[in-house]
């Protein structure tokens, strides 16, 4: 637990502190540039390594869309989705390093890096052009639940239940969703059940209609539970509590010192392309995160709590201290040598 | 009542309202029509335009193409053995027998009528179901009950089109061994990939179904006509009488139950309904070994569940916000463009929307009815096409469609390997229906096994205390012993 704490509260903190000082940067972007020798003089095409309907889905395309209010270029989906984003990955890597086609990934590509050395860093395989969402997780449980009310409560209830207790997750072996329980359950010596859904609504609907304990999300994905208070949270994975939810424990209000892993999403393109193309396209995504029709989606996802955005060089140092990470608690907890 | 009035009259009286209505229309049946183009592929095209429409205008063109896009791929599997869709396959079983016995006409016809039929019960039931029976269904059917279920449906998929009933269980075996390839649905551990990224995924179910049906079909086709056995089907235009579908009365009501309740519960969907109105024909029919020859009971089960899965699905997303399927999940999206999220809020806040939505949805399964009804004297005629001209649209149909699922080329070498074998595998006997219902039910019962161990703690014990879950367990066990017995006491009955 030790080795945790000092790894994380050195590599996150420095990124996140980075971060901080980022946006003006974004914001200073020239309102147009010029295109480099008529690039793009046709759609762009955006992969998806996920579905339509899901996070990544939505994200892509309200980017893309802004990318396209300020450009006027068009950019084409095309969602690719399964294996946990390599398949989208892979089918990226066989496409021409033009800067016609994109790549949008999310935090998955660097744990995948890290668990497997022989699969695309995103930071130096890659350029990154923009990230543009970067959120925190909460766990969740049921607004009329009497068995427990409050992380509290919870952890006592767990601790009774002997290892019984279960919560809902994506749960995926090395995902940022199961090492961050990890932490929290290793230092509050509970065991939980984690069920793995891959899927958002039935994943919601587990804990709604009873089937399990608790939810393991983002608050962007769960917005609508929220809202019409079918759900609560009771524990913030950041170690601040955010001004939307001053009322949930943050990690450090129950003595955990360590910055949690994050779910973050963004655009990407070949390490190859021209570098006056990717100095556009750099240009146009980073500028798209500004644009006040994004700006508005970033809002109700709740991506506006913390520093959403990294440029280029932020995006870079993001994914190595991310990858890093992994790779050190990969080892702690055996799943990598 | 009034509310589906005042619903109809908004819907009606508004020209771009009721263009957007027979856009999505004739969009989803065309799309739903074509094999790897989907519903979910226009739905896709036509999401970031909806913020360009009204909140309740972008709604009701998604419900509208959900409707018809369920039944468009009906027509393709029935004629030419090419499901537009998973939840299609199972019309494939028996219609395209009925296509090659000269009653194209009737199965056409008594999918349209079925269709309609299950989706305006369902639309019907789904304006008289309340959050309260979402919130049961959620309640009641956790992983645990849906892997109950999917044991439930596979216990009888051996007697589906195999020569015996040994046969009939390794084609099911097969197809649930290949829903095993690629990452594990809980720990992500990879499987079967050789090394393939793109087998990381999966064998995806699209590609392996067109080659299993029309690949397959034109190997065969291809193979009598060089021995000289070949004989273009008969086309007739045949509907089935009123004395057919009230025989069949008890299957049409049983599919529409079952469609309601599979489209009720988050991440069942159309697929599990028509696979599981298939399965529960032949696990009550007296003569098993009609289906998957020609049965127009196969095709009628199928059809009614898949659409009446429709409209139940639409009950979990507006009434709790949780979406079923890829179609209910963007649908989420076009809330969110116009600052909306589903779920309870909608009907207090939005009353006029949900309205809208459902009155459209009875109208769009009205007028597959009508559409349906025109389309069979027309499309029926494809049949006359020579077998020389027809074979190689049909193959090119079925690339086009394996490869635009995701527009990988692996897709188009899984689907001419599945051609081949499946070319083999029915010459010795075997079922591809067997092949497919395991393909589609392994995926569906792996993950919810996998979630109700976890959920049981790994003590299949527990299932003593989830009433739902044991009584189907049970059930599928009882058709499996019953199954084994009469193939062992009466060869010859077993014998297809």
């Amino acid at each position: 637990m030790v080795v945790y704490k000092r790894i994380w509260a050195g590599a996150i903190g420095a990124a996140l502190a980075l971060g901080v000082s980022l946006p003006a940067a974004g914001a200073s972007l020239p309102d147009m540039m010029e295109k480099p020798n008529g690039f793009p003089e046709r759609p762009l095409t955006a992969i998806i390594p996920y579905g339509p309907g899901g996070g990544s889905g939505q994200f892509g395309r309200a980017l893309a869309e802004a990318v396209t209010r300020i450009t006027d270029v068009p950019i084409n989906m095309e969602y690719k989705p399964g294996g946990s984003g390599s398949v989208g990955m892979t089918a990226y890597m066989a496409t021409p390093a033009d800067g016609y086609t994109v790549l949008e990934h999310i935090d998955d590509a660097s744990s995948a890096h890290a668990l497997d050395p022989s699969k695309p860093n995103p930071a130096s395989d890659l350029i990154p052009l923009v990230t543009a969402q970067i959120t925190f997780s909460q766990i969740y449980i049921r607004s009329d639940e009497t068995r427990f009310t409050d992380w509290k409560s919870f952890v006592a209830y767990a601790k009774s239940r002997d290892g019984k207790t279960s919560i809902a997750n994506v749960s995926k072996a090395g995902s940022m969703e199961r090492m961050n329980l990890k932490f929290v359950t290793d230092h509050e010596k509970i065991k939980l059940q984690q069920i793995s859904f891959d899927k958002g609504g039935p994943r919601y609907a587990a804990l709604k209609g009873g089937q399990v304990d608790a939810l393991f999300e983002q608050p962007g994905d769960v917005r609508g539970f929220l809202d019409s208070g079918d759900f609560k949270p009771i524990l913030t994975f950041l170690n601040e509590r955010p001004a939307a939810f001053a009322d949930v424990p943050s990690l450090k209000d129950i003595g955990l010192n360590i910055n949690p892993l994050m779910r973050f999403r963004g655009y990407y393109v070949h390490k190859s392309t021209p570098p006056e193309r990717v100095k556009w396209l750099q240009w146009a995504f980073q500028k798209a995160f500004h644009e006040p029709g994004y700006q508005a989606f970033n809002k109700k996802k709740f991506m506006d709590l913390i520093d959403s955005f990294r440029d280029t060089k932020g995006s870079q140092m993001l994914i190595n201290d991310t990858i890093g990470i992994y790779r050190k608690v990969y080892k702690e907890v055996g799943l990598t040598q | 009542m009034e509310n589906f009035i005042a619903g109809t009259l908004m819907l009606f009286s508004n020209s771009t309202s009721v263009l957007i209505f027979v856009g999505g229309l004739l969009g989803g049946m065309i799309f739903g029509a074509i094999p790897g183009v989907s519903m979910l592929t226009l739905a896709a095209i036509l999401l970031p335009f909806t913020g360009h429409l009204s909140a309740t205008d972008g709604i009701m063109l998604f419900s509208v193409i959900y409707c018809a896009g369920v039944f468009g791929g009906a027509i393709t599997a029935i004629l030419f053995n090419i499901p537009g869709a998973p939840e299609n396959a199972p019309t494939a079983f028996d219609g395209y027998p009925m296509t090659q016995k000269g009653q194209a006409g009737k199965a056409v016809g008594a999918a349209v009528l079925c269709s309609a039929f299950g989706g305006t019960c369902s639309a019907i039931l789904m304006m008289s179901a309340t959050a309260v029976i979402a919130n049961w269904a959620i309640s009641a059917f956790g992983p645990p009950e849906v892997f109950a279920l999917v044991f439930f449906g596979l216990a009888v998929a051996s007697s589906v089109g195999a020569a015996t009933l040994w046969k009939g269980w390794l084609s099911v075996l097969f197809g649930l061994m290949l829903a095993t390839v690629g990452l594990d649905p809980v720990g992500g551990i990879e499987r079967y990939d050789f090394d393939i990224p793109y087998l990381l995924a999966g064998i995806h179910f699209i590609p392996t179904i067109l080659g299993f049906f029309a690949v397959s079909e034109v190997i065969i086709q291809m193979e009598k006509r060089a021995r000289g056995t070949y004989e273009a089907p008969k086309v007739s235009l045949d509907f089935p009488s009123l004395v057919e579908f009230w025989r069949l009365k008890v299957a049409v009501i049983r599919s529409v139950v079952i469609g309601f309740f599979c489209g009720i519960l988050p991440g069942i969907g159309a697929v599990l309904a028509a696979f599981m109105g298939y399965n529960e024909a032949v696990r009550w029919s007296r003569d098993k070994s009609k289906f998957g020859k020609g049965e127009l009971e196969g095709v009628v089960s199928s059809e009614t569940a898949n659409n009446a899965a429709t409209g139940a699905a639409m009950i979990p997303l507006l009434a709790l916000g949780l979406p079923g399927g890829a179609l209910t999940a963007m649908m989420v999206g076009v809330f969110q463009m116009h600052d909306m999220e589903p779920g309870p809020l909608v009907f207090i806040n939005s009353g006029e929307l949900i309205w809208v939505v459902f009155s459209a949805m009875f109208f769009a399964n009205l007028c597959i009815f009508f559409l349906g009804w025109l389309q069979t004297k027309t499309v029926v005629h494809l049949l006359r096409i020579p077998f020389h001209f027809l074979a190689p649209a049909i193959l090119m149909m079925a690339t086009v469609g394996a490869y635009a699922i995701r527009g990988l080329t692996v897709d188009i070498v899984v689907m001419f390997i599945a051609g081949i074998a499946g070319f083999l595998l029915r010459r010795s006997g075997y079922s591809v229906a067997g092949i497919v219902l395991g393909i589609i039910l392994g995926k569906i019962g792996e993950q919810t096994f996998a979630q109700a161990m976890q959920m049981l703690y790994y003590d299949p014990m527990e299932y003593l205390n989830r009433p739902i879950g044991l009584a189907l367990i049970l059930g599928g066990a009882a058709t499996i012993v019953f199954n084994i017995y009469r193939a062992l006491r009466f060869p010859a009955a077993a014998r297809a």
